[in-house]
């Protein structure tokens, strides 16, 4: 199998890569009715596939599950969650031929062999559904001409899909559909219907393509998402360690802290994070932000040019046939960093507090937003899709690392985010050693200090436009104002 | 009053119709109490049991005044059948005029200063002369409290002192009572909380009680040091919910459910079976719930009473492997579990651990109407008027806009019993609504369910831990047993 992307003519590749659009609520005014008594058999029983087929089945669809044989005959754990939850479970040769739409919510890795089996068993015409496009636009899998190939990605843990579905709401959802699949032009139609099953709908859904959901989702998770708030954990952390910090303190600081500055990003963009600081520390989160952008930017161009050139997928693609050696190494070394083994100190931390002592950690959010940001349009990527995959993703992976730190984080995400989040720690923690030196407690753990927050009004000025004019603002600011019409008034 | 009063473990009868029973109180010398309570609950009889009235049954009673003075519609009732008595009892065949007021008003006197100022001030100088038996019952009224504020009392007990005095006349006994505060400690039985004088230092709250003999009988629920804010502040809203005639808030005309035939029940179980793995928890289970038969189900803590129920409401996964009639659908027929939903308010504790969304108090009841927890849609303006309806009718009116989260704990369950009613639900699930509440919000919860039996179109399913602890207006039972 070749690289999709790679045998797309560039015209096509621009094409796809700025396909984005954020849909209007009375484009989902017909509802589940594409779905209605449709057989939908869903493949995977982890988070994803459980939590998606229990909204399915709330919203009036037919679900059941279709395992491998050993799942069933040993009652592993899909097995066990299907079948408490009072679905219906077969095998591929029992459930596949009957379905009309069959749900690949199998991990990445295992869509060739997954795909490679059930597409055979599938009937004329039915349909193909993705939560991710790595299998298509990275493997190059070749779909059945007569079928219909879709791909509905909510934009959160398997947990809160069903979380918010049962609150009434759902979680922004992704939808898009493979052109090159779709024979009797019905893939707009049952994407939707599929996204109103899950309630994506009352959180807004993106329009995207395959290769732009792909190539994004990439190049976000591996660096601002994952990668850098683990760098920027480890780092910190060992810095106000040798500084001489309380390590209890430390530790909490940084688990709790990545998810209270990430609130503040999420309700008002990079701008709303450091209004939240005072004007002296705002200048100076400016000013080390400013710095991290010079050393960061050629690593951030490598991840996203290794994504779209195809390097990235191929390179993990060998670690996969090769028994995950690096992944598992690298997993087991996460384990091992002070930060991770450090308990989180019995210390209360006001919400300000994380803002004022951690300097340094809104500095690397700004500055790994904005350079995943500004990476990811220069590449093609249309600025709706980039604000998705970086801005508006981080506070949910701060999330994970407040719930259970790095270890946890890495756990909850997709291998593939995984294994691109420790590449990028590997190659930035040398690169900000230089830096590192030159950082003291006034920017992490202790606070500036001062005795006079006096700054001077031209620079304050000329900061506060630097913020307020970057271009994820722009679009974050429209984004999030689509966003607060259809979700909860806070 | 030099020391104080101590009422320990005490039961006592009044003419054995009424009975007061578990009685705990103390009163110290420098207090000031009002007695409140619903009616019937036996405010009287708590304050004339200080004048020495009531036949003790059980428990003691310990430094009781020497000198009380009480002034209450009882009181006043034997004065004036005692003046009638004189009356029948007249030998002499002349007719008699009965005691003239001033003889009635300097009986007991101890400062005729006083009383001849009051008799001024109440305005019964030209009345002095009468006989006591051709007042009016105002004008009687007017006597007894003269009588009972010149005799230098050690416990002043004035059993609703303030009913149908005219505005001035009201004025002027609140700015006496007042000026007396520091020589002649009182109790104040009131119905009305905005009467409630400012020197007043502590309240009592009786409520009905139950008991087995048929007795009407009533206890000291609380008492509250008015110090105590928000103690003060919970016991104001109970009184209001007590008190109020409640009007349910109307329904949003833009927002009906559809008609359910009246013909079929609104729920029906058949042979229902939850079980985890190989554990089975409910088994073959029959239950159908008929239009306005309010049910009460129990059981011990893993009978499967929250299974059941979220059958009913559709949360439970099992509901697609059971047979479930609910609201005219059979479950797993391609149904969405919103459209059942839309026909069940429900209140739970889970339900307000789940609900942590810093949204008002107003939007907290309107999101009812969507059956979501927060709100995703901007309120109409009719929307916003009935949730503003139905927090008057919590007394919590001036706290529409207030962060839902900041709330009390039992204010927050009475804003989601709203919330479960804003729709005017066919079913009300009310799942333990008591637990996790103290005494006070436990009273607050029961006396909104009492009124929602009572005076709404809507069915209530009230899930108990104890079978014993009963809602006036439900009749049918269900006890489950742990398997």
């Amino acid at each position: 199998m070749a690289n999709y992307f790679n045998t797309l003519p560039l015209r096509e590749q621009l094409e796809q890569l700025g396909k984005c659009r954020f849909m209007d609520s009375s484009e989902f005014a017909d509802g589940v009715e594409a779905l209605k008594g449709k057989k939908l058999v869903v493949i995977g029983c982890g988070a994803q596939g459980l939590n998606q087929g229990l909204n399915l089945r709330d919203s009036g669809l037919d679900v059941s599950y279709a395992l491998r044989p050993e799942a069933i005959a040993q009652k592993r754990q899909s097995w066990k969650n299907a079948t408490e939850n009072g679905f219906v479970v077969g095998t591929y040769e029992d459930l596949i031929p009957t379905a009309d739409v069959v749900l690949n919510l199998t991990p990445d890795k295992q869509h060739t062999p997954v795909v490679k089996a059930v597409m055979p068993l599938m009937k004329q015409g039915a349909c193909l559904s993705y939560s991710h496009g790595f299998n298509i636009v990275e493997e190059g899998m070749q779909i059945r001409e007569d079928l219909t190939v879709i791909m509905v990605a909510p934009k959160c843990p398997g947990s809160e899909v069903r979380a918010e579905y049962v609150r009434g709401f759902g979680v922004p959802t992704l939808i898009a559909v493979h052109e090159d699949n779709d024979p009797k032009g019905e893939g707009l139609a049952l994407a939707k219907a599929y996204a109103v099953g899950t309630g994506g709908h009352k959180a807004g859904v993106l329009m995207s393509s395959f290769i732009a959901e792909v190539k994004s989702d990439l190049m976000g998770e591996q660096t601002i998402l994952c990668g850098m708030l683990q760098t920027g954990s480890i780092l910190c952390f060992d810095k106000m360690v040798e500084e001489g910090i309380d390590p209890g303190y430390a530790s909490k600081l940084i688990q709790f802290g990545w998810e209270t500055i990430t609130e503040a990003l999420k309700y008002g963009g990079v701008t709303n994070m450091l209004d939240r600081l005072s004007n002296p520390a705002k200048i100076k989160a400016f000013d080390l932000s400013e710095e991290l952008k010079v050393i960061m930017r050629p690593l951030y161009n490598k991840h996203q040019d290794d994504i779209i050139d195809g390097t990235f997928s191929r390179v993990m693609m060998e670690d996969w046939a090769n028994d995950d050696k690096n992944l598992l190494g690298w997993r087991a070394e996460t384990a091992e960093t002070n930060f991770e083994k450090t308990p989180a100190g019995d210390v209360e931390i006001s919400e300000q507090e994380f803002f004022d002592n951690g300097i340094l950690m809104v500095a690397m959010v700004k500055a790994g937003v904005e350079l995943a940001f500004e990476t990811m349009t220069a590449a093609g990527i249309i600025a709706e899709s980039a604000y998705y995959e970086s801005l508006h993703e981080t506070p949910l992976i701060a999330n994970t690392i407040a719930r259970k730190k790095l270890y946890e984080m890495n756990a909850t995400i997709s291998d593939t985010a995984e294994y691109g989040c420790y590449l990028y720690n590997h190659a930035c923690l040398p690169l900000l050693g230089d830096f590192m030196k030159g950082i003291k407690t006034d920017v992490i753990g202790k606070g500036l200090d001062l005795e006079d927050t006096g700054v001077d009004n031209a620079r304050l000025i000329e900061v506060n436009a630097a913020l307020r004019s970057h271009p994820v603002e722009a679009i974050g600011g429209v984004l999030r104002g689509h966003m607060a019409d259809m979700k909860k008034i806070v | 009053m030099n020391s104080s009063i101590h009422l320990n473990q005490l039961t006592v009868d009044f003419n054995e119709d009424f009975e007061l029973n578990d009685i705990h109180w103390t009163i110290q010398a420098n207090q000031h109490w009002v007695i409140t309570g619903s009616n019937g609950s036996g405010k009287s009889a708590l304050a004339a049991l200080l004048a020495g009235i009531g036949d003790v049954k059980h428990g003691t009673i310990t430094g009781l005044p020497k000198r009380p003075a009480l002034v209450s519609f009882e009181a006043q009732a034997e004065l004036i059948a005692r003046e009638l008595k004189k009356d029948d009892a007249d030998i002499l065949d002349v007719i008699s005029e009965g005691t003239p007021v001033h003889e009635i008003l300097f009986e007991n006197c101890r400062d005729s200063d006083l009383a001849n100022d009051l008799i001024q001030k109440f305005g019964l100088q030209t009345l002095q002369d009468r006989a006591f038996r051709k007042l009016s019952t105002g004008e009687t009224r007017k006597v007894m409290l003269i009588r009972a504020l010149c005799s230098q009392p050690d416990l002043l007990i004035l059993d609703e002192p303030f009913d149908g005095l005219d505005a001035d006349t009201l004025t002027m006994l609140q700015n006496h009572l007042a000026s007396i505060v520091d020589s002649i400690p009182m109790v104040l039985v009131l119905n009305r909380f905005d009467e409630m004088p400012d020197f007043i230092t502590h309240v009592a709250y009786m409520e009905k009680s139950h008991n087995d003999d048929h007795i009407d009988s009533g206890r000291l629920a609380l008492t509250i040091d008015k110090q105590d804010k928000i103690a003060f502040e919970e016991l104001a809203q109970l009184f209001h919910l007590k008190t109020t005639k409640l009007t349910i808030p109307g329904i949003d005309t833009a927002n009906q459910l559809p008609e359910l035939d009246p013909n079929q029940p609104l729920v029906k179980l058949t042979d229902i079976t939850i079980k985890y793995g190989d554990t089975v928890i409910v088994d073959k289970l029959n239950w159908t719930i008929e239009k306005g038969q309010h049910w009460q189900l129990s059981g011990p803590n893993g009978s499967g009473k929250t299974g059941v129920l979220s059958l009913i409401t559709g949360d439970h996964p099992q509901c697609y492997v059971n047979d479930i009639f609910v609201f005219g659908f059979q479950r797993g027929n391609g149904e969405s579990i919103w459209q059942i939903k839309q026909f069940i308010g429900y209140v739970s504790t889970s339900l307000q651990w789940e609900y942590r969304v810093s949204t008002s108090c107003r939007n907290v009841i309107i999101s009812g109407l969507h059956d979501s927890i927060g709100m995703y849609t901007k309120p109409s303006d009719k929307q916003k008027a009935i949730a503003d309806q139905w927090l008057a009718l919590l007394g919590m009116r001036d706290r529409a806009d207030q962060p839902f989260n900041k709330l009390s704990y039992g204010d927050q369950r009475l804003l989601l019993i709203a919330r479960a009613m804003v729709k005017h639900p066919p079913l009300l699930i009310l799942d333990e609504p008591c637990l996790g509440l103290d005494d006070m919000n436990r009273q607050l919860v029961l006396a909104l369910i009492e009124k929602i039996c009572s005076g709404s179109e809507t069915t209530v399913l009230y899930v108990n831990h104890h079978a014993e602890d009963k809602i006036n207006g439900i009749e049918n039972y269900l006890a489950l047993k742990k398997s």
